[in-house]
């Protein structure tokens, strides 16, 4: 049994990955700059209390610019990951499993049959909606199991609730 | 709300099914025994009042008009407080009821926001019987269902009668094992007792535990201190520690104190208990996932302890009893160890070669590719160096088998049948290694399952086969009702 195809975990033969829309990585980066936005912002706010009360800042103004350099840095770099971690996020539907895998750095792939799903949740918060996406999360009876398809256009994420739902329900078992 | 009011007036009528009780209320005693730590508050206050009294009487005989009201006020506000306490846990008692119907056990709570709660006996996972102290001393027991459903998932019975409880035991587990019988009473089904821990051997196993190193070792720190110092102030912030570790301690011996472990028809049956005495009824194919563990301190007497997870039992919400109510074991030896194996999971299913026993074994205590392990690759050295020896797993006809742990040995026993879902994950220096790890993942529990390290071509055959394994294994699973003919 040790002997398989090609041997990789996060590529088992014959499946096609179905992507998650890449309105996902537009949200993630957004939401990135904004954090990134938000970070500098409370920088410059602490610089101006400070300005006022000190007289002198001459010596010490290359400690905020680093920072913001540094900043500005690691949102490129986060900008850069987003693309490639949305790149990576896929799920299949199999006959008698779903398959989903993410990360890049840490990679994980989920194995969860049909039979064993508890319930699907669907969910989409404000930010989600705003770019026309949605959650599909698969609950079994195991809290370790760590199913969820993010970043799915609803009508999609209603059709693989649909599917999910009417699959688990005619495999149906016990605990 | 009305005290006054028939019993059973606001209760649904629903049409009476073959095989349903009567609506039943628990003991009256219960209100009592819910509120005695207040009553003995209660009583401890009044008796260090009276004395208190005594001894003022006797140095100041000045104004006794005043002298005894402020007591006796204090003394008259705790009473009507015990007494409302004791009133409210009446009504609540008042508005408590039960019945056992033919598929499911009914309970109906709640005196402002009613609560009817049915639950399926075939999702039956535990039938448990405790008698905490008190209930113990007037022949009182508490009666715990465990029915698998997310948080708060157990039906909690307080207090019965112990031969009522006992009876409605074997009126559950009957019904849940899909047994036909007539007549008031259930059958109760025969039980065989298989082993018990000897107290010594328990008392041994808790001397050579961390908790105990800790204490002696904190013991002896704060004692030499004192002595260097003349002083133990510093080490006041050990003391906290050394409660917390004597009390786990304590925990772990009245909780396996006089183990034994008995088998029925009915699933496995524990019996344990200093202070509060509890009988666990395990049915069969109630067992998610095992794990089976030697810490170093134990290696030279080759003793174990054996934990299981049941679905419910972990979502308890007390972190304390997620510990305790799983154990299965809390120390036994090989023999023993291995006789208790055998009775929670029967049949290992097809092992090729080698003996049941024998993979056991090598799961226990191997290091080597015998009997049929998969061993973790010399490349997990620079993430494991000293485990990678030890990881490892065996697939058997019915079960995954996945070792590890250099000093403390642990091996968990995963039915087939039981496997939720299955995953791989890698980082990446895994990645870099060319290994990856492997998990399992059943209901939650006092621990989880996976396979550190492992090659990942093997991984990938495992996610693989492990999925087709688990479906094939459900199909041939046994049924909900256990003494069911398919």
């Amino acid at each position: 049994m040790q002997e398989h195809g090609d041997g990789e975990p996060f590529d088992p033969e014959g499946i096609v990955w179905t992507r998650v829309s890449p309105r996902l990585a537009a949200m993630r980066r957004v939401l990135s700059v904004f954090a990134a936005l938000v970070v500098l912002l409370v920088m410059g706010g602490v610089l101006l209390v400070f300005a006022t009360d000190t007289v002198d800042l001459d010596g010490l103004v290359v400690v905020p610019v680093g920072v913001a350099l540094v900043v500005v840095l690691v949102e490129i770099w986060h900008q850069w990951i987003i693309g490639r971690q949305t790149a990576a996020w896929g799920y299949a539907e199999r006959e008698d499993d779903l398959l989903v895998r993410h990360g890049v750095m840490w990679r994980t792939i989920v194995v969860v049959p049909y039979g064993r799903m508890q319930y699907v949740d669907v969910t989409a918060g404000p930010v989600e909606r705003a770019f026309g996406l949605a959650t599909v999360r698969l609950h079994t009876a195991s809290a370790a199991t760590d199913a969820a398809v993010p970043g799915l256009p609803p009508e999609e994420a209603a059709r693989l609730r649909d599917r999910l739902s009417a699959r688990g329900e005619s495999q149906l078992a016990g605990l | 709300m009305n005290p006054t009011a028939p019993d059973g007036e606001d209760l649904p009528d629903g049409p009476s099914t073959p095989g349903t009780g009567e609506w039943k209320r628990v003991h009256p005693l219960t209100p009592l025994i819910r509120s005695w730590q207040l009553f003995l508050f209660f009583l401890l206050f009044t008796g260090q009042q009276v004395i208190s009294d005594g001894l003022e009487e006797g140095t100041e005989n000045l104004r006794p008009d005043l002298r005894g009201s402020g007591p006796l006020l204090v003394l008259g506000i705790l009473l009507a407080a015990v007494l409302l306490v004791i009133g409210l846990s009446a009504l609540v008692w008042r508005f408590m009821r039960y019945r056992v119907g033919a598929d499911s056990l009914e309970i109906h709570t709640g005196v402002l926001f009613r609560q009817h709660r049915s639950a399926r006996l075939d999702r039956i996972q535990t039938v448990d019987v405790v008698q905490p102290l008190v209930a113990r001393a007037v022949g009182l027991a508490r009666l715990r269902v465990e029915v698998a459903g997310g948080s708060d998932s157990k039906i909690d019975l307080s207090y019965l009668t112990e031969s009522h409880a006992q009876n409605l035991r074997a009126e559950l587990l009957a019904r849940a094992a899909g047994v036909e019988f007539t007549g008031p009473l259930a059958p109760v089904a025969p039980e065989l007792h298989r082993l018990e821990v000897p107290a010594t051997r328990l008392v041994a196993s808790l001397l050579l535990s961390v908790p105990t190193l800790l204490l002696v070792l904190g013991l002896a720190a704060l004692t030499a201190l004192a002595i260097g110092a003349r002083t133990v102030a510093p080490l006041a912030g050990v003391v906290p520690g050394l409660l917390v570790a004597a009390s786990t301690l304590w925990e772990r011996f009245s909780h396996g104190f006089a183990f034994r472990v008995s088998t029925s028809p009915d699933g496995l049956r524990l019996r344990h208990g200093l202070l509060e005495q509890q009988t666990q009824t395990v049915p069969p194919g109630r067992v998610q996932a095992l794990r089976v563990s030697q810490p170093l301190l134990w290696r030279h007497r080759d003793w174990w302890r054996i934990q299981m997870i049941i679905a419910g039992y972990g979502q308890e919400v007390s972190g304390r009893s997620e510990q305790t109510t799983s154990i299965l074991l809390p120390v036994g030896t090989r023999e023993e160890t291995l006789g208790v194996l055998a009775m929670a999971l029967p049949d290992l299913g097809d092992t090729g070669p080698d003996t049941p026993r024998q993979v056991v074994e090598a799961g226990m205590t191997g290091t080597s590719a015998d009997h049929g392990f998969v061993t973790v690759p010399r490349a997990a050295r620079p993430l494991d160096p000293v485990g990678w020896r030890r990881g490892g797993f065996r697939v058997t006809g019915d079960a995954l088998l996945v070792r590890h742990g250099r000093f403390h040995r642990t091996v968990d026993l995963v039915p087939h049948a039981r496997t939720q879902s299955c995953g791989v994950r890698q980082g990446p220096v895994q990645h870099r290694l060319g290994i990856a790890t492997f998990t399992l993942h059943t209901t939650p529990g006092a621990f989880t399952v996976g396979a550190e390290h492992l090659d990942r071509a093997v991984c990938a055959g495992l996610l693989d086969e492990q999925v087709l394994r688990a479906r094939a294994a459900r199909r041939a699973a046994g049924p909900e009702r256990w003494m069911e003919d398919r």
